[in-house]
């Protein structure tokens, strides 16, 4: 099985309102996928329905299982991040290491342990007393001593500053992700890891807008910054979008190809950030 | 390594390789010596791991990296003078032309430039 997640028209609503719209996609194993949209564009509701937390209609089929009949089964493979990251208060440190390693099978508490060694999280401190980051720390070590084969992070990073952000990533990838395991993110601080992510999911009003690998949106969408002069023939090649900068203008094109771009002027790959615009505004 | 500030006209992999390409020409990496794990460029660089991978087996094609089993990656023992010898022609094919033009765009004459750079070093 390579597929860790396969969803095939995909649908939930809310009374009248329909949050996903008969969406596929699917995320393979050793992938790191970027689930990206808008406030109120489906993403929660697609990582709820992964994790059994919601129904839905249409097909989904998560490490072959299905998440809302088999929950406890998912659930001993994929492990969860919310941006809420919540965890008692009142809880102490070394409880919370022993609690998980009570209620998970495939949680392995030395790694916990030696997680934390490398932290200044005291075993003894209670969950209120340590830093907004701190309990983000906390959070992934525990998260990350589970054997998983799936990792959902929802804003993991949400409210942390820019050392924290960094160092989270830089766990993720130095001590939890190998070619056996996949990760599912969303954030809204896009910038800061489209240099980690395989593959990118763009979702609007319930829709896949975007659903390709990173090295097929480096071929597909180019940036062209065009004189003036130059501006028709741009125009001519049907971009998606054109930006003013300096008194130029920065064409994005979808599917054209470099030699019949080269001539307009140096060429560039737009930032997810810059292609997330474009998908957001495109036929509005 | 020290940080990269990547640019948006090649792929990372592609920068990547480069720069380690500039630390064995520069011997900051020695022949025989390891080169840093897939999973530690990654998390140093908060990139892809396939991406570093890619950018590894292209050297390890070109014989300037060699995998040896369960130890890591290894710069070859002629890994420097290969890389100098491909440096040189590209700079003789591609560079030096592109050079000659803007100096003749300019109105300078090579012979004046390299009369300047022997007064410079014999100054010193």
């Amino acid at each position: 099985m390579t597929s860790l997640i396969q969803a095939n028209g995909l649908s939930k609503s809310y009374g009248s309102h329909q949050a996903l719209k008969s969406v596929d996609f699917s995320v393979k194993r050793g992938r790191i996928v970027g689930l990206v949209g808008p406030n109120g564009a489906g993403k929660t509701t697609i990582l709820k329905a992964i994790l059994g937390l919601t129904s839905y209609d249409g097909e989904l089929k998560v490490l072959g299982l299905d998440p809302a009949r088999q929950r406890h089964q998912i659930m001993q493979k994929v492990s969860f991040i919310a941006d809420v990251a919540v965890l008692p208060r009142w809880l102490k440190v070394s409880d919370a290491i022993e609690f998980v390693a009570n209620v998970h099978s495939n949680f392995r508490e030395d790694r916990a342990r030696h997680f934390l060694s490398k932290t200044n999280i005291p075993m003894k401190a209670k969950v209120k007393e340590l830093s907004k980051g701190m309990v983000a720390q906390l959070h992934l070590a525990l998260v990350m001593s589970i054997e998983a084969e799936l990792l959902v992070l929802d804003e993991p990073t949400l409210g942390l500053d820019i050392l924290f952000r960094k160092e989270f990533y830089n766990q993720l990838l130095a001590e939890f992700f190998d070619e056996g395991r996949s990760i599912l993110v969303t954030t809204h601080q896009i910038e800061e890891i489209e240099n980690l992510l395989t593959d990118l999911i763009f979702i609007r009003d319930g829709k896949i807008v975007l659903d390709a690998t990173m090295e097929d949106v480096a071929e597909k969408y180019i940036e062209v910054m065009v004189s003036k002069d130059d501006a028709e023939k741009a125009e001519a090649l049907d971009p998606v979008m054109h930006r003013d900068v300096f008194g130029r203008r920065v064409y994005l094109f979808e599917g054209v190809s470099r030699e019949q771009l080269e001539p307009l002027g140096e060429l560039h790959s737009p930032s997810v950030a810059d292609l997330f615009v474009a998908k957001m505004k495109e036929g509005k | 390594m020290t940080a990269i500030k990547w640019n948006d006209q090649q792929p990372i992999f592609r920068q990547l390789k480069e720069k380690v390409v500039e630390l064995i020409i520069d011997k900051e990496v020695s022949e025989g010596e390891a080169v840093p794990s897939v999973r530690q460029v990654a998390a140093d660089y908060q990139i892809n791991p396939l991406t570093v991978s890619k950018a590894y087996q292209e050297l390890v094609d070109e014989s300037i990296l060699e995998k040896r089993r369960g130890l890591g990656m290894f710069v070859t023992e002629s890994a420097r003078e290969k890389l100098l010898e491909s440096e040189k022609s590209h700079f003789l094919d591609i560079e030096w032309p592109k050079i000659l033009q803007r100096i003749e765009r300019l109105g300078l004459s090579i012979q004046s430039l390299v009369n300047d750079k022997q007064t410079q070093v014999e100054e010193k």
